[in-house]
Formats: structure tokens, C-alpha cells, sequence
């Protein structure tokens, strides 16, 4: 968790400034979210390519498909197409999340210019 | 000097009000430091009670979805069946790590469970309208929920460095206090 600790008794803190020191808090707890969800969809897209790599090794014409809770049985032709779209869609999910993530942190860099030059080691910005 | 602040409150999660000067904040409320501080504290205290309760719903909510999303996958996989006249198979779990195995003919309905013991029969495509619009609430319900708890995130930001700035103004007090009694003995 960072520490935010404002003020020494010199420095006055201006709601402008509260307001800097609010949009970082957000900025940084959405970063956490990022990673995790970016975690998820990296194991979710290296699970695909896994079961892609199965299904070209096994010679049955008739695959169990997971859909929901169940297995159904689907011809091989058709569970690689799924397994292709599936792909898609989390790769396009994850480079997704990576712009947002890279968008944060460089406006995370932006805040931490403006905080540390206005309070300088009153205030604490890093995770410990 | 008056005090600024954004929503006073947003859906009963009280707003903390920000402080422009440490000094008319105390006298205005009439607190002294110590007064002021625990009234923030608990404050504090409040706020993480209802982030507890709000990430719960954000859990539940987040679990919801993906579920919903399975069930417009099977009714859309049963209807893709309608018309080539095949059974889909498929392979279920009836106990842990038991499977059996069903074959769901052609059919122009499925059963939806609404909860509370309750099923109902649909036709297949109201219950993708059903499930879509249940999709989209609970979507919506995650995105007002998510705003919420940002504002209180950002309530319980600035009340933390009200804490700081009244705590660092009470020891700027006393030194001042201590530097002047300082001067009188000298």
C-alpha cells in the first residue's frame, strides 16, 4: 500500500493539490487491478495455445469441448475454429490492458513530478 | 476561509470534507486537537467498514458475470443445433470427478434457473434476452459500483491527510510554544 503523508508545517495543501494526491490514489489502485487482470488473460491465452497444441497431437474426430459446465462433444474442425476465436479475443483483451497499463503509469510518472516538486519529502509516493 | 468539497455524500457513503486551513478548521468546529483527530480516526474507521462491504458486492458481481456469459454460450451452441437434426452430446459432472453422459435432442425451449428454487421454461430466443439483459445489469451494477468505490477511496485519501496536517500543525504548535517559553527563560 503507499503512504501518503502531506504537509510538513511549511506546506500548505491546496485542494488542487488533494485533488493530485486522489487521482494518484486511483491511478495506482487500478494499475494493481491491470496486473492481475493482465496475469489472468496471459494464463488464459498460454491455456489456449495448450489445448491448440492438444488437439493437433490427438488423431479423435470428436473433441469434449468444455462449454459452460459441460463437455460437449464437437467435431475437431470446429473446436479449432473456437480455439482460434478464443485466442483473438484474449490477445486483443491483453494488448488492450498493456495501453491502459503503460497510459497509467506514465501519468502516475506525470503526478509524482508535480507531488515531489511541491512537497518533496513530506510526501511518500512509492509502495514499500 | 470556507472549506472546499466535492459530493458531501454519495449513496450514504458521508463525504469527508476538505480542510484549506488546519487552524480555522479547529476553531470552526470547536475541537481541540485531540477531539479532531479521534473524530477522524473514526471516520476512517467507517469508511474501511463499508469498502469491506462494497468489494463483497464487487466479488459477487464479478463472479456473476462470467457465469451469465457460460449461458448465453450453451443456449447459442443449442440453437446452432436446431435444424441438422443431431443430438448435441454432451459429457456432465454428477459428482466430483464422476461424468455421465447426455444427449440433449433438438429443442426449440430450454429451462432458465431465476433462483429461489424457481425454473423456468423459455424459448431459446427469449432466454438469450433474457440472459443478455441480466448480463447488462449486472455489468451496469459493477461499473456505479466501481465509481463508488472510488469516491470512497478518494474520501478516505483526503481524510488521511487531514489527519497528517492536523497532527503536523499540533507539532508545530507546541514547538512554536516550546521556542517562545524558550526565549521568556533565557
Amino acid at each position: 500500500m503507499q503512504q501518503q503523508q502531506a504537509g510538513g508545517s511549511e506546506t500548505e495543501v491546496t485542494w488542487g493539490d488533494q485533488q493530485n494526491i486522489n487521482q494518484f490514489g486511483r491511478l495506482n489502485n487500478r494499475f494493481h487491478d491491470l496486473e492481475e487482470e493482465i496475469k489472468a488473460a496471459k494464463e488464459s491465452n498460454e491455456n489456449l495455445e495448450d489445448a491448440g497444441n492438444e488437439l493437433i497431437l490427438t488423431d479423435e474426430e470428436v473433441v469434449r469441448f468444455q462449454i459452460g459446465e459441460v463437455f460437449a462433444h464437437v467435431p475437431r474442425d470446429e473446436v479449432e475454429t473456437r480455439i482460434e476465436e478464443m485466442k483473438e479475443l484474449t490477445t486483443k483483451n491483453l494488448e488492450r490492458l498493456e495501453q491502459e497499463k503503460v497510459s497509467i503509469l506514465s501519468q502516475m510518472a506525470e503526478l509524482k513530478k508535480v507531488l515531489y516538486a511541491k512537497f518533496g519529502d513530506s510526501i511518500n509516493l512509492e509502495e514499500d | 476561509m470556507a472549506s472546499s468539497s466535492t459530493a458531501t455524500e454519495r449513496r450514504g457513503i458521508p463525504g469527508a470534507q476538505f480542510v484549506e486551513d488546519v487552524e480555522t478548521y479547529l476553531t470552526q468546529s470547536g475541537l481541540d486537537v485531540n477531539s479532531a483527530l479521534s473524530f477522524l480516526q473514526e471516520r476512517l474507521q467507517q469508511y474501511r467498514v463499508v469498502e469491506m462491504k462494497l468489494l463483497a458486492q464487487q466479488r459477487d458481481l464479478q463472479a456473476k458475470i462470467p457465469d451469465i456469459e457460460k449461458c448465453l454460450d450453451v443456449v447459442a451452441t443449442l440453437q446452432s443445433k436446431k435444424g441438422t437434426g443431431e443430438a448435441l452430446i454432451a459429457d456432465f459432472e454428477i459428482a466430483e470427478g464422476i461424468y455421465s453422459r447426455a444427449s440433449i435432442d433438438e429443442s426449440d425451449s430450454v429451462c432458465l434457473w431465476l433462483g429461489a428454487n424457481v425454473m423456468l421454461e423459455y424459448s431459446c430466443e427469449e432466454a438469450t434476452a433474457l440472459l443478455q439483459k441480466n448480463l447488462e445489469n449486472a455489468k451496469a451494477s459493477l461499473e456505479v459500483l466501481i465509481a463508488d468505490l472510488q469516491f470512497l477511496r478518494d474520501q478516505v485519501t483526503i481524510t488521511q491527510v487531514t489527519v497528517a496536517r492536523v497532527y503536523n500543525w499540533d507539532v508545530h504548535q507546541r514547538r512554536l510554544k516550546q521556542a517562545t517559553a524558550a526565549v521568556k527563560d533565557s
